[in-house]
């Protein structure tokens, strides 16, 4: 029998830590012998913390365990061999992990990313020896090609092209690269691989190093992700041990060694040129393309740069064979996606699914449809590089084309589910104030363009909007696609675009009727009361922070607009039913 | 190195391997415009401007940045390309805080250079000053003794105790000028063939023929009167403007070779129609000549004049009809020459009578001050019912008492009768100075709903071909000299451009100003009282008709002149922003964007940061660093924060600076400038007054 814990960053922050410390503090006391296992994200936030009992034939999920339910799991199912029924992870939900296909998560919430050997034992490092033993560079690149991997960052550019051309630049000192800096907010993927399954990133960048002629290899890991960093650290540390990393590896002509570096909080370090000036010391700003990194990068040499789920692929690919992995997916967009599925959706998690799914199918199928049934209004992907792909739309398979055809993005991975509770014009204020701030600030266009077009759209959810502002936006959001030196300024007014394009009706209705149809934006709501429903109990009145409530006792109260702050107190405390918000 | 083709804007071009689209463009000619890029420091590719167009490419290039290749087609000037670069531009300039220029030019009609000049009488260069304002007023001994100064109620001096005196200050380097062997004679260009007939001899009239025979071409000027001047010579007095000097001014237009030919009315001595046949292009600046009536009962009686009339004939020593008993009726400078002229010729008694109260006179406050000092009594809130007369003649007026009411459509309030209050006053003579008409007689070109002539606002163009107009004569009427001149002044340009065979008309440039600044601004600057001018006292000069005014002392002058704040930016002539704004011509307004406040960073004797000027496009940082090898400069903070500090915001002297002024050299807009220690920075179009050395080596 095993007992794991889920350890990820979002397990911990969910409290696993204290459930480990009460299966440990049991097992101690209780003088049974088995060590709790630690294991990565599995994906199943909603769950968190998940704890897993696993026999030779059996194997338990428990969800959502605290320190008491822990306790009472070890009594009853460890020591007394009978399951906690109502603990365990129902059927339906076990459908998110079910329904998805996992090849770059494959590990993920089953080994123990600090133990190598757990790695080796789900077959690590076979494609590394496959490639040093029985491979040519070449060969690697053209396996890489016919699974027709794209990189996972969110550009989708052909991996196989990049890792050639840094091949063909010529000289000794070359790089490889893992962009570990995951901007986009609320997206985690790349996190949970790193925390969950180090080693496999670790591969995929030896693969690729071998690949292109690099004996470097440098991992940006975003600061805020220390659990990642200390994981790699610690990979690196037992790779190195085993012989993985070094000199002379597995006794072949090819010498290895990789380092970590922290980013310093900037959006802008997610793009490869801004990366590299961040790894030189410089200010992480752009620079010019071309020369490209693959002809010169890091300290002016040729450097491959990758998304950490992209090298995540390379090691099954090359065990497996690059036909396995173009068997799955779409014509031209092939493999697997880890999405971070978020928002107003019943279960929200990791989900790795192949491409050509249809983005109804994870919200629903996998996801479990919307919070509370309310109806779905669409689906912001790519971040605040992407757009809203609207109701109408959910059909539309996830790949490259497809995604860009409905007017968003892959991007990263990041899909966040609206209902009609979501307003379309604030979500496109937050992912423009984002951009804003992140902008390194070195072309015009970018640096002074999301500025002004925040301000219009803070102005608009502030009740001054004014006629003009939707066409002013537009054209400032062409100009700045248009005139910005990278892909931050480049992406930055899509969400307001695409909302622009979807959603023109919500924002007409906050600029000309100073309303907010999803009743989101504080400054347009009204707040009244139902004369009819009100019995003039005087609740609200107390609770109200400005004493705006007037009314004669038993009598029915009103609220003065004047006054109201849009709190929602009253709302809140009404047992009648009696407040309306408009 | 091998060598290929390509076309730019049309042009084929050949190319160098590794050569960018911006090196292939300046080296055949073409202008790409840029803010960030210099040869002399790594591309950087920020500022946007160069971006230009390539058949095949969906995107923008940045042509400082991308390499030229064989075959390839660039557009420069595509829809897209300008677009782009204008939208750079306008984001530029609305996050930029400062002054191009300053309020005081702007405040001025006809935009005359004040800070110039008056920066360069406190540098003590004279005849430098004198060619800044010639470049704009032709008669400024004459202009600076009479205009009502604009400038002033705009200058900011007025925030540290009181505002420059500016006119008294154009008045002395014009006097140095006309007492000097040999005025200043502008260059005239060489002649053009082009021949301008000129209707009116005043300052409209005067300032065209002055420029369009500087442009070289020869004009003719035909004015009604005796002598030329227009309203200069009769309808202002002799105490306020002596002839002397505006002879001395008309003798040097006619010095540039102007003929003016007097006693000539248009429709009576010459038509109209022939003036057209002969000219090349005809200008009207007949002035507004004829007395509004007052429409009050006894107007018709002796002894009633219009106020023009009055002080024309008195300007030519005619006598006049005026008795012992005067009254002028009216509140502005009209008025109040009339009421000091009528004082000066003998009158016993001499009153002003306005309906509304002295707050609200439209006259300038120094007359108004010197009349009462000369013993003008000033009646408010009064208005004239009746002209009271005996067999035919004046005896007295009947005044109907009024109180201020509500504010009308100007914001002023309106006067309302007091019912029943009537004032009677005994007189024999009643000025009527309440306003001007124009008359066109002899004149057959359209006329707008008041009577004056209608001239488009943009080329001063009437309704017949070649027929220009300004001044008085058109559109909203009378104005002030100096507004007549910005007529003149522009439409000699225009008209110069019309006979060269492509007309442009006038569009003010776009510039920057701020409008945020008050008296918190400027707690740190000394307290240095206005200079006053030295003048005759009341009983002095309330009987005659000498000048009042003595003029400044060249001390004088200079200490007043070297209390100008130098509000406007001293690199506007240089600052490449501007430069391009003006040319794509931005309306950054429509971002309604308040452009944030920025803190200079430090500073030293030599050079001056303004961090609200700042551009970031990092030049100075980058010459600092590889041409420099100093590396003082860096950006510092994110994003819209950004800016150019040095490390730990220490002050320059704290760093490895040199003082070379490289940083400044390349700085494109007015952030980076070299201080002047001592010396005011005058900004000025032909840089050659200043040599371009730095400041530390000069002061060496």
């Amino acid at each position: 029998m095993r007992v794991t814990v889920g350890m990820g960053s979002c397990g911990i922050a969910a409290g696993a830590q204290k459930t480990w410390n009460v299966l440990e503090h049991c097992f101690k006391e209780q003088g049974i012998s088995l060590s709790v296992e630690q294991v990565g994200c599995i994906g199943m936030c909603f769950n968190e913390p998940i704890v897993e009992v696993i026999t030779d034939t059996d194997h338990f999920y428990y969800g959502k365990v605290n320190g008491e339910m822990a306790a009472e799991i070890v009594e009853k199912h460890i020591k007394g061999g009978v399951p906690v029924e109502e603990y365990l992870i129902p059927e339906e939900e076990m459908e998110f992990l079910t329904k998805q296909t996992r090849v770059a998560l494959r590990n993920c919430g089953i080994i123990d990313p600090e133990k190598i050997e757990e790695y080796i034992g789900r077959g690590g490092y076979q494609g590394l020896e496959k490639v040093l033993t029985t491979m040519t560079p070449q060969e690697v690149i053209e396996e890489i090609k016919i699974s027709g991997l794209r990189g996972r960052g969110g550009a989708g550019f052909p991996t196989w092209f990049k890792w050639n051309a840094a091949h063909e630049s010529p000289g000794e000192e070359k790089y490889v690269i893992c962009n570990a800096d995951e901007g986009d907010p609320g997206a985690f993927m790349d996190r949970s691989l790193l925390e969950g399954d180090p080693h496999a990133v670790m591969e995929g960048m030896m693969i690729a190093a071998y690949a292109i002629g690099a004996n470097h290899g440098v991992f940006y890991v975003r600061a805020e992700y220390p659990l990642a960093i200390q994981r790699l650290e610690k990979a690196m540390a037992q790779a190195r041990e085993k012989g993985y990393l070094g000199q002379n590896i597995l006794g072949s002509d090819f010498s290895f060694d990789l380092e970590v570096k922290a980013g310093a909080g900037a959006f802008v370090c997610g793009e490869e040129t801004a990366l590299i000036a961040s790894l030189e010391g410089e200010r992480g700003m752009p620079r010019l393309k071309p020369p490209f990194p693959a002809q010169r990068g890091y300290w002016q040499k040729p450097s491959n740069i990758n998304n950490v789920e992209t090298y995540g692929n390379v090691p099954w690919i090359i065990r497996e064979g690059g036909k396995a992995f173009a068997a799955m997916g779409t014509d031209k967009s092939k493999g697997t996606k880890v999405f971070a599925l978020a928002g107003k959706v019943k279960h929200g998690g990791l989900v790795e699914v192949p491409m050509g799914m249809t983005i109804r199918e994870i919200i629903f199928d996998i996801g479990g449809g919307i919070k509370d049934n309310r109806e779905i209004k669409g689906v912001q992907m790519g971040g605040p590089s992407g757009g809203c792909i609207p109701k109408d739309l959910l059909d539309t398979p996830v790949d490259y084309e497809s995604i860009t055809k409905a007017g968003a993005i892959m991007g990263s991975g990041g899909m966040i589910v609206m209902d009609e509770t979501t307003c379309m014009v604030d979500m496109a204020r937050f992912f423009m104030n984002f951009t804003q701030e992140e902008s390194c600030g070195k072309c015009v266009h970018c640096r002074i363009g999301t500025k002004r077009m925040l301000e219009i759209l803070d102005r608009i959810v502030e009740g001054k909007g004014r006629e003009g502002d939707i066409e002013l936006l537009e054209e400032l959001g062409q100009g700045i696609i248009d005139g910005s030196l990278c892909g931050l300024g480049q992406s930055a007014p899509n969400p307001a675009l695409s909302t622009i394009a979807q959603f023109r009706e919500e924002y007409n209705a906050h600029i000309y009727e100073k309303k907010c149809p999803a009743h989101k934006c504080k400054p347009l709501l009204t707040f009244t009361i139902d004369e009819d429903k009100c019995t003039g109990c005087g609740a609200c009145a107390k609770k109200c922070p400005v004493d705006a409530i007037r009314g004669e006792k038993k009598q029915p109260h009103e609220i003065d607009a004047s006054l109201c702050t849009r709190c929602g107190s009253c709302e809140a405390t009404c047992r009648f039913d009696a407040v309306h918000v408009d | 190195m091998s060598t290929f083709q390509l076309t730019i804007d049309g042009k084929v071009c050949s190319a160098n391997q590794g050569e960018t689209i911006l090196t292939v463009a300046t080296r055949n000619g073409i202008e790409i415009p840029t803010l960030c890029y210099h040869p002399s420091v790594a591309i950087y590719g920020a500022c946007g401007i160069c971006l230009v167009e390539a058949d095949g490419n969906p995107k923008l290039l940045r042509a400082c940045a991308t390499e030229a290749r064989e075959g390839m087609v660039v557009n420069t000037k595509s829809r897209r390309a300008e677009q782009g670069r204008k939208l750079a531009l306008e984001l530029l300039l609305s996050d930029h805080r400062g002054d191009c220029r300053p309020p005081c030019v702007e405040a001025c009609p006809a935009h005359t250079d004040c800070q110039g000049y008056v920066g360069l009488i406190a540098n003590g260069e004279y005849k430098e000053a004198l060619k800044v304002l010639k470049e704009i007023v032709p008669l400024p001994a004459s202009i600076g003794r009479v205009c009502p100064h604009p400038c002033e109620s705009a200058c900011r001096r007025k925030l540290v105790e009181q505002p420059l005196a500016i006119a008294q200050l154009k008045t002395f380097i014009a006097d140095l000028d006309l007492a000097d062997e040999n005025p200043f004679l502008a260059e005239k260009a060489p002649s053009s063939g082009k021949r301008v007939a000129v209707i009116g001899g005043g300052p409209a009239g005067l300032t065209v023929s002055h420029y369009l025979a500087r442009y070289g071409h020869d004009v003719e000027i035909f004015e009604a009167m005796p002598k030329a001047g227009g309203m200069l010579r009769y309808g202002i007095p002799q105490y306020r403007l002596p002839k002397e000097v505006l002879d001395q001014e008309i003798a040097l237009i006619e010095a540039m070779g102007v003929r003016i030919h007097c006693d000539t009315r248009i429709g009576k001595d010459i038509l109209f129609e022939d003036l057209e046949k002969q000219y090349d292009a005809v200008y009207i600046g007949i002035g507004a000549w004829k007395s509004a009536p007052m429409r009050c009962k006894g107007e018709e009686s002796q002894g009633v004049l219009g106020g023009i009339d009055f002080l024309i004939d008195v300007a030519q020593r005619k006598p006049v009809a005026m008795g012992r008993r005067v009254a002028v009726v009216g509140g502005g400078n009209t008025a109040m020459d009339a009421c000091r002229t009528a004082m000066r010729l003998g009158a016993e008694k001499v009153y002003v009578l306005y309906r509304r109260t002295r707050a609200e006179m439209p006259a300038e406050e120094i007359e108004i001050v010197e009349a009462m000092e000369e013993g003008v009594e000033f009646k408010f809130l009064v208005a004239p019912t009746e002209v009271l007369s005996k067999d035919g003649k004046v005896t007295g007026i009947k005044l109907q008492k009024m109180e201020l009411g509500e504010a009308d459509a100007s914001g002023r309030r309106r006067p309302v009768p007091i019912e029943g209050a009537i004032e009677t006053l005994e007189l024999d003579t009643v000025i009527a100075a309440i306003g001007q008409k124009v008359v066109t007689d002899g004149i057959p070109v359209a006329l707008t709903d008041w009577n004056t002539i209608a001239a488009d606002e943009h080329t001063f163009l009437t309704d017949r071909k070649g027929v220009f107009a300004g001044g008085d004569s058109i559109n909203d009427g009378p104005g002030i000299a100096i507004s007549a001149i910005a007529h003149a002044r522009q439409g000699a340009d225009i008209i110069d451009s019309y006979l060269k065979g492509d007309m442009v008309p006038y569009s003010k440039p776009y510039i920057v100003t701020r409008q945020d600044l008050t008296e918190e601004d400027f707690l740190d600057r000394a307290k240095i009282p206005r200079a006053i001018m030295a003048h005759l006292s009341p009983e002095e000069r309330k009987r005659n008709f000498k000048e009042v005014n003595f003029g400044f002392t060249e001390e004088q002058a200079k200490e007043e002149a070297s209390r100008c704040l130098e509000c406007g930016c001293a690199d506007y002539f240089q600052c490449k922003l501007i430069h391009y704004g003006q040319q794509y011509h931005v309306d950054p307004q429509r971002f309604s964007a308040e452009p944030r406040r920025r803190k200079s960073v430090a500073v030293n004797d030599y050079i001056e940061y303004c961090a609200e000027k700042c551009i970031l496009c990092g030049q100075c940082v980058r010459v600092c660093e590889e041409v420099a090898g100093k590396g003082v400069l860096g950006l510092v903070h994110r994003g819209f924060e950004t800016l150019v500090n040095t490390e730990f915001c220490k002050t320059l002297e704290l760093t490895e600076c040199l003082s070379c002024g490289r940083c400044v050299d390349l700085c494109p807009t007015g952030a980076l400038m070299e201080t002047w220690v001592g010396k005011k920075r005058v900004p000025l179009k032909e840089n050659n007054i200043y040599p371009s050395v730095f400041p530390k080596c000069a002061d060496r």
